[in-house]
């Protein structure tokens, strides 16, 4: 059984629980222990390095610094919680003088950034340390002929961490055919839902959404199936918005791909948090247990 | 007796002089320095009154050694050699020493310059005092040439050579000579089909006496100097008796099986399993592709055999070996093109109706898979808009960064060719356009005229995603219009991908076998950019061709004749001087421990099996000096670079800490501490 | 010792940008071919770089173009020049909040503000305050599509109520005053 620290982040609690419920029981299915870290804080989402950069790596650096105490690798299952995470953990770790200054700070809290771990976003469990092969294995309710868009979004792939492909990657497809699903192909499976634009500029960030699901209901996707809170909220509760503004009407399911894996091992809906979508996941009802 | 040292400090007009106060130098080195009996500033010692100097005070002042500070000995040594010849004092009584760019170039402090300047000078002057007379020796030329790889690059240089009456040996890797150029329909800027301007002498280097082409061949080793290669070249099987075959073509008309021709036509048409790469191949003998031919796969057909009118086919053929002598090697084995698979955000390979620029090539060309005509992947269907994007892959620091200098003439000759044969509308989406020899802002002016549109701005992707109903089942190019400062949104029907021009994928590889450098990108290294393009830093070996770097046809023509002209000489000349700057074994102290053979960076330490020792090809041996530093038995001593003379060019280097006779100075010397 | 050019101000807040400095631009438009939020902006990403190095500061604080970057990261990924495009935007973003210039109305810089004070009061963050600047400076259609979307979470569960706090929040507080110290004001 392989364990890591666990950082849900602030969106899980409540308004992405569904994600929280469905990420803790697919785990426990494939023999992944996670640990919640106990008094974990928000990473700062794009405001902080709005505002101040030096905060915002305080910030985050406290979660590592918690999952350097338990000795795990930290997983977060939001996009942007693990990308402000991933940056912070690599910034630290490549400029010690950064480090020392963010360790004053951390003292305060009994704390201490010494680099000993990675941070990894949840799918990255699934895809490299869980495998397909072995995921394949615990399937026992294939999702066969679900047409699933995989919505990777922005911050899962980019900014680039190394040499992984960020123009067109697969693990997201591979991990939807592991499980028994169609994910079809689209073109604007990398581009932004908008963020936090939907607050600060609505105009552009409706129009984002629009595009993304245009493409998606023009690729005839039944369900969209995202690994981020932020994408999950603009594209699923939007919707309505975006009918009003351009004479649409879209009616997707917009799921985490942690629903699937778990809908796919035979997990209970209620279980995994379906059922409180804004939009009814019908297509899923057919593969329920 | 002592040696009289002549010093001489150039001031470069004001390279030097503007930062090293040359004058205190000058006084400072005939003062301070023992045994300068000369010391002189000028204003450019490289001019015929500046050697004339050095000229004068060997024969009047009896000079027998001469110390020139200037620029590189890269650029000068010979200049100052050849004074020093013509005074009567042997050429390697000379040395340099740089205080162009070791100092006046790299200090902007004039005093710390100047301090800077006399320490060298200090060192030459002790060094060249311990220097031998050297005489280059001197080996004969052998006057047949290597040519590897059969563009227009390499056809070029074979004919040159040819004509002029000299043996060559033209070796290609594919089956038939010809290139990329034989794969092209029309030529920038003057639109002549490319085709008729190159199989004229492609079936030229075929019939020549002079050239013997070995084609489906690869050089396999080469080893000795210039003026004195060994070549082992590789005839892979072809499975067609050359001797007996007519070319008739008999045996492609009757093979049964067809298969996607991925290298001449890009995978846009196909061939059979036995097969020439196009009508015109030189040589015409076909080729059985033993990975598809039914025979090799089953053991049945021989349909090409039971056809063939002269008996040539034969399944048994074995790859042969010839070994082959040649004095010089011209490198021209070209380019690849880049993989636009590796951006796929243009789409390549997954929007059906996206191009590369070769594949359009091939689609232009009447002899092509279309006949010529401009068609969407369907085979049938014209397109009402193109779309051309330039700078795939080229100055682009995810991928390459240099321009790849073609792409801007050639999108403008697909524009034009696009608007003549079909009447779409075409785009072209440019960061700068580029069009800088003769005739070719002409062009540009020319396609302006015919109404190409023109967006300045790199594609950030091609999508098949509409928003709006114009864009529905269209190919959309999202772009900024940077001279508008918008961003667009352009359907077409086609978009042309301009790839870049990158090495060869082996191109390090062969550089290593040849013994010749790359750049950081592949490209084989010029011995100097400028001044001395088609040679590189080993003796014998020339480049020519976009292997140098990426270039057009008249470049590339230019380079294969340039790189047949250098070779003509030393073939005219008929011996080659070797420098004598070599290092040489001591054998009865070598130890046969082969530690200076893999460090040797030009190969040129052999191993003596019977003796057990190793032993130095001085006509290979650039004088570098790794293995006398790296002999553990000290048993290497360098002409030139003796361990005497760069120690004594060490002591002078620290003059000021050093005293005259190698002890410290007493300023340096530590405290004595009491007993 | 000379003041810094505005160019060279903005040059040295991208402290932690991988990549080339914003000289290296050729101002080939790719990051504003790629940007999802460019037509919405008064100048595309490439001409606030061109603005930037030209020193034209007012017209860049009064832009709203780096306000509108959602982070989406992908002219980064793309820049031919290897500029870290994305990371210029927040510098811009946190020299504006700085120095208190922005254009008039944008939402984004109170919107970052609030967010941020919410997290140090509680070291978590809480949609309904998040969406207070929000709610106060946005139209009456807005306000009614929002209410209708925060009512329809509430109904499934998915609304917070009372504000989450961390448990160690007097640690936590004093943990950012050590960086900033007037941080803990707020």
């Amino acid at each position: 059984m392989k364990k890591y620290a666990y950082f849900p982040g602030c969106s899980l609690e409540k308004i992405a629980l569904s994600y929280n419920q469905s990420t803790i029981e697919s785990t426990q299915k494939v023999g992944i222990e996670l640990e919640e870290l106990e008094d974990w804080n928000c990473c700062g989402a794009t405001a902080y390095f709005h505002v101040d950069e030096l905060l915002a790596y305080t910030l985050c650096a406290r979660n590592i610094a918690m999952a350097e105490k338990l000795n795990l690798d930290l997983v977060a299952p939001c996009s942007a919680c693990f990308k402000n995470t991933y940056f912070t953990n690599k910034a630290l770790k490549g400029d010690p003088d950064l480090a020392d200054n963010i360790n004053v700070a951390l003292a305060e809290d009994d704390l201490h950034f010494s680099g000993s771990i990675e941070v990894r976003h949840l799918m990255e469990v699934f895809v490299e340390d869980v495998g397909f092969d072995q995921l394949k294995e615990s399937v026992t309710h294939p999702l066969e002929g679900l047409r699933v868009a995989p919505y990777y979004g922005c911050q899962i792939v980019r900014p680039q961490k190394d040499h992984e492909n960020v123009e067109e990657p697969q693990f997201f497809e591979g991990l939807m055919s592991a499980i028994g699903a169609d994910p079809i192909p689209y073109a604007l499976k990398m581009r932004c839902c908008g963020g936090s634009l939907l607050i600060s500029s609505r105009e552009a960030a409706l129009n984002m959404i629009y595009n993304l699901l245009k493409n998606a209901v023009d690729s005839e996707a039944q369900v969209i199936a995202t690994a981020c809170p932020m994408c999950q909220i603009n594209l699923e509760c939007y919707q309505p918005q975006v009918n009003q503004e351009y004479g649409t009407n879209f009616h997707v399911p917009v799921v985490y791909f942690t629903q699937l894996i778990g809908l796919s091992m035979g997990l209970p809906m209620k279980a995994i948090g379906l059922g409180s979508e804004l939009i009814a996941a019908t297509p899923l009802a057919q593969y329920a247990t | 007796m002592s040696e009289k040292v002549g010093v001489y400090i150039c001031h470069c007009g004001s390279n030097i002089a503007g930062v090293v106060d040359v004058e205190e130098v000058a006084k400072w080195a005939g003062e301070n320095l023992d045994n300068v009996a000369v010391s002189r500033d000028y204003k450019f010692m490289c001019s015929s009154l500046g050697q004339e100097l050095i000229e004068d005070d060997i024969k009047n002042e009896g000079l027998t050694r001469v110390v020139v500070a200037a620029c590189s000995p890269h650029l000068h040594e010979k200049t100052f050699r050849r004074a020093c010849s013509n005074g009567g004092l042997n050429p390697y009584l000379c040395q340099m020493t740089s205080i162009r760019e070791q100092v006046s170039w790299v200090i902007e402090d004039k005093e710390a310059a100047t301090e800077k300047a006399k320490a060298m000078i200090s060192g030459a002057v002790r060094r060249v005092q311990l220097h031998e007379e050297l005489q280059p020796t001197e080996v004969p030329v052998n006057p047949h040439t290597l040519i590897v790889g059969g563009g227009i690059a390499g056809i070029q240089a074979a004919l040159e050579l040819a004509d002029a009456g000299y043996p060559v040996y033209l070796v290609e890797r594919e089956p038939s000579i010809g290139g990329h150029m034989a794969q092209f329909d029309k030529t920038f800027p003057t639109l002549d089909c490319a085709a008729c301007i190159l199989t004229p002498k492609m079936s030229d280097v075929g019939n020549h006496p002079n050239i013997t082409l070995m084609t489906y061949s690869e050089v396999e080793d080469i080893s000795g100097f210039v003026g004195n290669f060994d070549v082992r070249i590789k005839k892979k099987a072809r499975y067609v008796d050359e001797d007996t075959c007519t070319g008739c073509g008999i045996c492609i008309e009757k093979c049964p099986k067809k298969i996607v021709d991925d290298v001449f036509e890009v995978g846009m048409g196909l061939r059979k399993a036995i097969y020439r790469p196009f009508p015109q191949a030189v040589p015409n003998f076909p080729v059985i592709d033993t990975e598809n031919c039914t025979y090799f796969e089953r053991g049945k057909c021989k349909a090409c055999e039971i056809f063939c009118p002269t008996e040539a086919i034969d399944f048994e053929q074995q790859d042969t070996y010839v070994d082959v002598k040649a004095g010089n090697v011209i490198l021209a084995t070209g380019y690849d093109l880049f993989d636009v698979k590796r951006m796929p955000q243009y789409g390549h390979g997954r929007l059906a109706n996206v191009f590369t620029s070769l594949e359009f090539e091939r689609m232009c060309n009447a002899s092509g898979p279309t006949e010529g005509k401009i068609v969407l992947r369907d085979g049938v269907t014209q397109p009402e808009s193109v779309a051309i994007v330039h700078c795939v892959g080229s100055r682009d620091e995810n991928y390459n960064t240099y321009c790849s200098s073609i792409c801007c003439m050639g999108a403008l000759k697909f524009g034009h060719l696009v608007m003549e044969k079909t009447g779409a509308e075409v785009y072209s989406c440019y960061i700068d356009m580029r069009t800088y020899h003769k005739g070719y802002e002409e062009f540009y002016n020319r396609l302006l005229e015919e109404g190409m549109h023109f967006i300045r701005g790199k594609v950030a992707e091609v999508t098949d995603a509409a928003r709006i109903e114009e864009e529905e089942g269209k190919l959309i190019v999202q772009v900024e219009d940077t001279l508008l400062g918008i961003q667009r949104r352009v359907p077409v029907d086609m978009v042309i991908l301009m790839a870049a021009l990158e090495p060869r994928a082996d191109a390090r590889e062969v550089g290593l076998q040849f013994g010749i450098a790359c750049s950081m990108e592949g490209w084989f290294t010029e011995r100097h950019p400028k001044l001395d393009p088609v040679a590189t830093m080993t003796d014998g070996i020339f480049i020519a061709g976009a292997a140098q770097g990426p270039k057009d046809i008249p470049a590339t023509v230019a380079q294969g004749a340039a790189a047949a002209a250098r070779v003509q000489g030393m073939v005219t000349i008929g011996t080659v001087k070797i420098e004598p700057v070599v290092a040489t074994i001591n054998e009865e102290k070598c130890s046969g421990c082969r530690i200076c053979n893999t460090l040797c960076p030009f190969n040129a330490i052999e191993f003596k099996e019977e003796e057990q020792v190793s032993f130095i090809n001085t006509a290979l041996c650039k004088g570098c000096g790794t293995c006398v530093a790296a002999c553990p038995a000290q048993a290497i001593s360098g002409a030139h670079y003796s361990n005497g003379q760069i120690l004594a060019e060490l002591e002078g280097l620290l003059y000021d800490v050093v005293a005259s006779n190698g002890s410290h100075a007493a300023q340096a010397e530590p405290e004595a501490v009491p007993a | 010792m000379a003041r810094p050019s505005f160019s060279q101000e903005v040059g040295n807040l991208l402290y932690a940008a991988k990549g080339n400095p914003l000289n290296a631009c050729i101002q080939c438009g790719t990051c504003s071919g790629t940007c999802p939020a460019a037509e919405f902006m008064d100048y595309t990403p490439r001409r606030l770089i061109g603005l930037i190095l030209a020193n034209k500061k007012e017209e860049v604080l009064a832009s709203n173009t780096f306000w509108y970057c959602a982070s989406c990261f992908y002219c980064t990924v793309r820049c031919p020049s290897d500029i870290d495009i994305a990371e210029t935007m927040y510098a811009l973003k946190r020299y504006s909040i700085w120095k208190h210039v922005h254009q008039e109305g944008l939402l984004g810089p109170t919107f970052s503000e609030t967010f941020v004070k919410t997290i140090l009061r509680s070291g978590r963050s809480f949609e309904p305050v998040m969406a207070t600047s929000y709610l106060f400076s946005s139209g009456l259609k807005e306000w009614i599509q929002e209410a209708a979307m925060a009512t329809g979470l509430m109904l499934k569960g998915r609304m917070p109520v009372l504000p989450p706090r961390i448990k160690r929040l007097d640690n936590f507080k004093r943990m950012i005053e050590k960086v900033i110290p007037l941080a803990g004001a707020s």
